[in-house]
């Protein structure tokens, strides 16, 4: 009897040292998560905050000077200011343009701003040979940004083309959304019925050229020069040898689409060496490309500025003068 | 008694091995995971880089896209120095097989959508011509990483572990 009571009296307290044991266990274990926790939330902030501190606010000042070039290309800058000439190659259906354009877009605007930066915005598509709807979106967005160009907001409409961007296999920068965007950037009303004919102007070309001439064009040249040698072509080249041999691009001249794959083309042999154009995005500065991390990084695109010298705009003004200030 | 000692050793040998083997796997588990998140997260910087991997699955609007470019690889260096430190390894592991089936289930919903996509795990990402879709790779990829972290998370006692000096999986 008693040494009934005693064995039971000794479970109890076994099991009771077992509670306790496992309670400890647990104790611990929280303690441990909570640790590694604390490891993990301090690391993602401190590492937010490093990488977004060189953020600039977004730029809401006024914009310096925007002055069309006779390439269709436009420079962004006070007037006569002596400062590094920094060349944006951006294709509008290109991401990485997107990405470039929404992180220093308004550093950019900032520097040309403060007459520290002259800016060289210079659109090209270098998916025009892409299946559509890739490059009819491209081309079609580069055309109305140039006719922008022609009412001088560029720049705002630069941005606004970046910020819709669509997906590349899908439909997008139709000529609506197009016409729309140009109406967001407060154009006057004789300005808007220009641009919207012109955007419908280039819609047809861009639609002639990317869904019958370059396809019939580029079967063609796959036949009689080899898809080895097409692929070393760039559309310039291509385009070329097609008014060779029976593929007149008459239909591209005066256009906005045809000034876009010149300025394509003009791009792969401005630079040579190390500078070689290659794709977009390209920043250049004074016409030295800048690596990967300087221009993908707003501290990095911003020293490079600043311990950058004067530079020259290449380009000339366009002659006429247009009304593109 | 000659006879019953060979008998126990032959009994006892498996579990010993297996005791003997499992904490040196784990420990290869860890930094084998801890190696490929490390190398995830360098190869995706500058943020600028995958901030456009991740908007190319076309899941998230731009802000949310940004943040998760901009902390998805600071949170691999985190998991990855769990891992390397064997700080709470059951967890850590567990979040990581979690993250790879995670990142399995964006690359099926790309596949699914029939996006031409680079998965973006190791830098890279954005739109790439269809034929040079890599999803399948990429899928067996997270399978093998997957797990690796849930092994850790089964059997988290390993050597070289902070969990030891704190008490936890000895």
């Amino acid at each position: 009897m008693g040494s009934e009571a005693r064995k039971r009296s000794r479970e109890k307290l076994r099991q009771q040292r077992e509670k306790e044991k496992r309670a400890a266990q647990r104790k611990k274990t929280l303690l441990v998560v909570g640790i590694a926790a604390a490891v993990v939330v301090l690391i993602v902030g401190v590492g937010y905050a490093v990488l977004t501190a060189d953020r600039g606010d977004e730029y809401e000042g006024e914009l310096a000077g925007q002055t069309l070039q006779e390439d269709g290309s436009v420079v962004m800058a006070q007037e006569g200011a002596s400062a590094p000439v920094v060349e944006v190659y951006a294709d509008y259906q290109c991401p990485a343009c997107r990405q470039f354009e929404l992180l220093n877009g308004d550093l950019l605007k900032e520097r040309a701003a403060e007459g520290e930066a002259i800016v060289h915005y210079r659109p090209v598509s270098i998916f025009a040979q892409q299946p559509v709807p890739t490059s009819s979106n491209s081309l079609r967005a580069g055309a109305a940004a140039r006719a922008a160009a022609d009412h001088g907001v560029f720049v705002e409409y630069n941005d606004l083309l970046f910020e819709h961007q669509p997906n590349s296999e899908a439909e997008g920068y139709t000529t609506d959304e197009l016409k729309e965007w140009f109406r967001q950037t407060d154009a006057e009303d004789a300005q808007v019925s220009e641009f919207d004919e012109r955007v419908d102007a280039e819609n047809e070309v861009v639609t002639e050229f990317t869904e019958e001439f370059l396809p019939a064009l580029a079967a063609d040249a796959n036949e009689q020069i080899g898809e080895e040698t097409l692929g070393t072509m760039v559309l310039s080249d291509l385009l070329n040898w097609g008014a060779q041999n029976g593929y007149d691009p008459s239909f591209l001249e005066g256009t906005y689409t045809g000034e876009l794959i010149d300025a394509t083309g003009t791009a792969y042999t401005r630079y040579s060496g190390d500078n070689m154009f290659r794709g977009t995005p390209s920043v250049y500065i004074n016409g030295e490309l800048l690596d990967g991390n300087t221009a993908g990084t707003t501290r990095g695109l911003s020293e490079a500025i600043a311990s950058a010298g004067e530079g020259e705009v290449e380009t000339e003004p366009m002659g006429d003068g247009g009304d593109a200030d | 008694m000659m006879d019953t000692q060979v008998d126990d050793a032959t009994a006892t040998r498996p579990s010993n091995r297996w005791e003997t083997i499992q904490p040196w796997l784990s420990l290869a588990c860890r930094l084998g995971l801890a190696t490929v998140l490390i190398i995830a997260a360098v190869t995706k910087f500058p943020p600028i880089v995958s901030v456009e991997a991740v908007e190319a699955y076309d899941l998230f609007p731009t802000e949310v896209a940004r943040l998760i470019g901009y902390t998805l690889p600071l949170f691999e260096i985190a998991l990855a120095l769990l891992l390397l430190l064997g700080l709470a390894t059951r967890y850590a592991g567990a979040v990581g097989a979690i993250l790879m089936v995670v990142f399995i289930a964006g690359i099926l919903s790309a596949m699914a959508r029939g996006l031409a996509i680079d998965c973006g795990c190791f830098g890279g990402g954005g739109q790439v011509d269809p034929e040079e879709t890599t999803y399948g790779i990429s899928i067996a990829r997270d399978v093998a990483f997957g797990a690796m972290g849930a092994f850790v998370a089964i059997w988290p006692r390993s050597p070289f572990a902070l969990d030891r000096v704190l008490g936890l999986f000895r």
